[in-house]
């Protein structure tokens, strides 16, 4: 694997694993701080809970992993890739929360992974060339 | 009346979520020698990657109000249109390629995204 193809592949791995936490971290925070009101006491039972800084931090990792990836990849692809955050949250929320998947949705997962494998091939080995 | 302000909702939450990754690429390649903190400082010191934070927290409000008059499977779908836009706003902006491969790849994405956000 050439060095700008690991950049592209660690990048995204991480990029995937913190967005997925975020959006983990949200859930549990939502789920304990139910029942869901948008008023001032549910707010804080928001802030006070935990998970919520556990997603906050997620986000902020996430930012960083972004503008680090945007240096070299093409905004409009890094873009489309990032949907790959999909299925890493469907995924985790089968064991986690136990949430069910149908089989539409095992295909809508395939069919992403199949355009992020496009997009990673589409990628010239080196950027200056031809971006 | 109701399905005008959905319209616009839509349209402002497009605009921003767009608007917001485009110049946030803007602020990335912006000083392209700089590394490390050397580059995070001068893309605070530059009014790009401000622009960029200030879309996301619009993007933020915008979507809960947009969520509020569609449902979530819905808003996800409509919402898809701005992979449409950054990928035409690249290629304007940042002179990055269409070539098929690239094109297959979005329209992928967007079908998978469609049908895990449809059958949800």
């Amino acid at each position: 694997m050439s060095d700008i193809r690991r950049f592209y592949f660690v990048g995204f791995l991480m990029l995937l694993v913190m967005d997925t936490f975020s959006q983990v971290c949200f859930k549990i925070a939502a789920n304990h701080a139910e029942p869901f009101v948008l008023n001032f006491a549910w707010l804080l039972r928001v802030l006070t809970e935990p998970w919520v800084y556990g997603s906050i931090i997620g986000y902020l990792g996430a930012f960083v992993i972004w503008m680090t990836l945007l240096r070299k990849v093409s905004v409009g692809v890094a873009f489309a890739a990032s949907h790959l955050e999909i299925i890493g949250v469907m995924i985790i929320s089968v064991p986690l929360f136990g949430e069910h998947l149908n089989l539409v949705q095992y295909l809508g997962a395939l069919l992403i992974l199949a355009g992020v494998v496009c997009l990673a091939y589409s990628e010239p080995k080196e950027p200056q060339t031809h971006a | 009346m109701k399905s005008l302000y959905v319209v616009a909702l839509w349209g402002m939450n497009l605009l921003v979520d767009s608007a917001g990754h485009l110049a946030f690429k803007a602020a990335a390649i912006e000083n392209d020698t700089a590394t490390g903190w050397a580059h995070w400082r001068h893309m605070l010191a530059r009014p790009w990657l401000w622009v960029g934070i200030v879309c996301f927290i619009a993007e933020f409000v915008l979507w809960l109000a947009f969520l509020s008059v569609v449902p979530l499977s819905q808003g996800v779908l409509l919402g898809m249109l701005s992979i449409v836009i950054i990928m035409i706003g690249g290629r304007i902006w940042f002179h990055e390629h269409f070539t098929r491969l690239r094109v297959i790849g979005v329209a992928l994405i967007v079908l998978g995204v469609a049908l895990v956000g449809g059958a949800g």
